[in-house]
């Protein structure tokens, strides 16, 4: 009896409302607080349904959804079934038909790596240099496969999401430590270190990434000595890292900026080292102070990394160009289109709702 | 010494010169040690020409044709790789040694030919502007369009090929420009031009792919203007070029002569006239002379067949698109690809 007590609700009045409740009474203040605003509210609200019931009678109810039923597509339904034809054109570019596993294998690798860097236990340099190392080594040993005895796959066979993941991880990883040096070398004291990050900062940040990239795939190669110049791939991460460094650079500039000189002071004055200070009281607040403008950098980069179709990667956009670009698919763009958004949405929410949550683990360290 | 060496070498070339003429191209020699030749792919897909088939293999005209050079340099037809290019990269992937050739619906203009450092082989197609008409107006050439209404993209050659054409042949017409290509294109299907104008295997794809019903509509069957499209090759080795033209003309000689894929081999057995058994390497005289095999032309035509196979399959009347052969008939049937001589 006295349990039952105990665990009885306390009356209504002494709990704070809930999330749900206060949604409701705010719904329906403002949603249907006058007749004009119900009228509008229920105008709304009808015609949102109707687009949303028309699009779940076109993608789902008229749907067709499998490869043997192509001849029935076209009738008021979407045609999924370009997607059961043709996905893996689009998940794997131009890798040899047999080999998918591999491609699958080296993606989810690079997907390991990503997951893997963003857990704060993992954040040491000598941890994460391990992971990086291992990860690209993965995927780079699956994808060519001939250092495993496998068949071996040149990059101009690698492609879809695969290369698009391994494009974006690349450019990411290497390009934030690149940033983080450019930014370090543009505080210098030392004049020429100084300059030199200026320079290329500047200059970097006033061409387009276009012509970078193609500088790089196209151009290089024409001056380089052929032992140095490696494969395209190789070079067009490079330039597209570096290009991501420059602008990660003045991202850090603003975090920098925002920590008040007068704390490097008290570090320099209890007898700490340059690195000590960097390391234990400057970098923590800068990375606090520059994550938003950070993740919205990698969410861009991500689709950015489309861009390189016009050096000739079949990225996932350019292999779901492909999948539609024979005459029995063409008429199903739309429908390529949207499995393509719905992974690039996949993808770009879960590094959105990662910037969120380290959001909220800074804001604890804050209290 | 080296010096010597090396007097003694150029020399010795002078005098070999005649048979120099007749040993194998530095790219061929490349190619074959490589084992692979590197040929243009497309970022994409282009119509008829490039495309990716559903087991994520290349198909389409210009990928044909690489396939048969492949087979008379390596014997082979799989045994190349199609370097992805889009089109602003062709010509810098060729001259740093990315792809051997380009093969992919380039056109040979001067510019090409003299400042960028090409050389271009005989034309395997003429892409040129043309009409397209609603079916139901019953009209097969331009002449029948008389009073009606033209739609073309304004500020583009096409416009000005249009309006030349139409003045020179005396038709009375109502000319409409659009902005972009859409506007025309949906122009067009709304019914608001009788006809329009743009580049011929554009019109094929375009009836193919985004037109309810293809039959609906007629290529009409005047060319007004031929652009030639030919394989591309870096300048200054001369043996390449004519192994890339070899290959081409003997697609055009197997065809004059009802060689296919298929009766190939009992044609070789049996070969019905002199120019047929030194074609299929029956009589010798076709390899060596390019510095390959005898048979290679053989085992091209089994591999890819003639060039009307290759263009039916792809562009023509066993395709989606049923492009006319038009111009790029052999000059026996009203086109005009031909072959050299073949002594």
């Amino acid at each position: 009896m006295a349990l039952t007590e105990i665990a009885a609700p306390a009356p209504m009045g002494l709990t704070p409302p809930s999330r749900v409740q206060i949604a409701r009474t705010k719904f329906l203040k403002y949603g249907f607080g006058s007749p004009l605003a119900a009228a509008v509210s229920v105008l709304v609200f009808a015609l949102l349904a109707y687009i949303l019931w028309r699009f779940v009678d076109w993608a789902v109810v008229h749907a067709v959804w499998s490869r043997d039923n192509v001849d029935q597509c076209g009738h008021g339904g979407a045609c999924w079934a370009v997607i059961d034809a043709r996905h893996r054109l689009i998940l794997f570019g131009t890798y040899p038909f047999e080999e998918h596993w591999r491609s699958t294998l080296a993606a989810i690798a690079i997907v390991a790596t990503v997951l893997l860097s963003c857990i704060p236990a993992m954040w040491q340099p000598a941890r994460l240099a391990v992971l990086w190392v291992v990860g690209f080594a993965a995927y780079y040993l699956l994808m060519e496969g001939s250092l495993l005895g496998l068949q071996q796959v040149t990059t101009d066979g690698w492609g879809g999401l695969s290369l698009t993941l391994f494009l974006f991880a690349a450019v990411v990883l290497l390009g934030m430590p690149m940033g983080l040096g450019l930014a370090l070398m543009r505080r210098s004291d030392m004049p020429v270190v100084k300059w030199f990050a200026l320079i290329i900062i500047d200059t970097i940040r006033s061409l387009p990434l276009v012509t970078t990239l193609f500088t790089a795939a196209v151009v290089v190669p024409l001056f380089l000595p052929g032992w140095l110049d490696g494969d395209k791939i190789w070079r067009v991460i490079l330039a597209f890292a570096l290009f991501f460094a420059c602008y990660q650079a003045e991202v850090f500039r603003g975090g920098f900026q925002a920590i008040p000189k007068g704390q490097v002071e008290a570090g320099k004055a209890l007898g700490l080292g340059y690195w000590n200070i960097m390391g234990r009281i400057v970098l923590p607040q800068v990375f606090r102070h520059a994550l938003p403008s950070t993740i919205n950098m990698v969410v861009v980069t991500f689709k950015e990394t489309a861009i390189v179709t016009i050096i000739g990667f079949f990225d996932i956009l350019a292999s779901g160009k492909t999948a539609f670009g024979t005459a029995d698919w063409a008429p199903y763009y739309i429908e390529v289109y949207l499995f393509v958004a719905a992974i690039y949405w996949v993808f770009i929410y879960s590094l959105g709702q990662y910037g969120e949550y380290l959001k909220g683990r800074m804001a604890l360290s804050e209290r | 010494m080296h010096r010597v060496l090396a007097a003694s070498a150029m020399v010795a070339a002078s005098l070999m010169a005649p048979q120099i003429a007749l040993a194998e191209s530095a790219t061929v020699k490349q190619i074959e040690e490589r084992g692979t030749l590197l040929c243009s792919g497309h970022n994409g897909s282009y119509f008829g020409f490039v495309e990716v088939n559903d087991n994520n293999e290349w198909k389409g005209l210009d990928i044909d044709l690489c396939r048969a050079l492949t087979t008379a340099i390596l014997g082979d037809p799989d045994k190349n790789q199609i370097v992805p290019l889009s089109w602003a990269q062709r010509f810098p992937a060729l001259q740093s040694g990315d792809v051997d050739v380009i093969i992919k619906a380039t056109g040979w203009t001067m510019g090409r030919d003299t400042e960028q450092g090409l050389q271009f082989s005989l034309p395997y197609f003429f892409g040129g502007a043309q009409l397209m008409a609603h079916g139901d107006l019953g009209v097969t050439d331009v002449a029948g369009l008389e009073g009606g209404v033209i739609c073309v993209e304004a500020g583009t050659t096409i416009e000005r090929l249009v309006a030349n054409y139409l003045s020179t042949e005396g038709i009375e017409h109502d000319m409409v420009s659009y902005e972009s290509a859409a506007e025309l294109r949906s122009a067009y299907l709304a019914n608001r031009c009788d006809a329009f104008a743009a580049w011929g295997p554009f019109l094929a794809v375009l009836r193919a792919t985004e037109i309810g019903d293809p039959d609906a509509h007629v290529i009409l069957s005047d060319q007004l203007s031929a652009e030639p499209i030919a394989a591309a090759m870096r300048q200054g080795d001369e043996g390449f070029v004519d192994v890339v033209n070899w290959m081409l003309s003997a697609l055009l000689i197997a065809e004059e002569e009802g060689v296919t894929s298929e009766n190939v081999n009992d044609m070789a057995a049996n070969p019905a006239n002199p120019r047929v058994a030194r074609l299929l390497g029956v009589e010798p005289g076709m390899g060596e002379r390019l510095g390959l095999r005898d048979t290679w032309a053989r085992d091209m035509i089994a591999a890819v067949g003639n060039f009307g196979e290759i263009y039916d399959r792809n562009l023509g009347k066993d395709s989606p698109y049923k492009l006319d052969r038009g111009l790029n008939n052999l000059w026996s049937h009203g086109g005009v690809l031909y072959a050299p001589i073949l002594d």
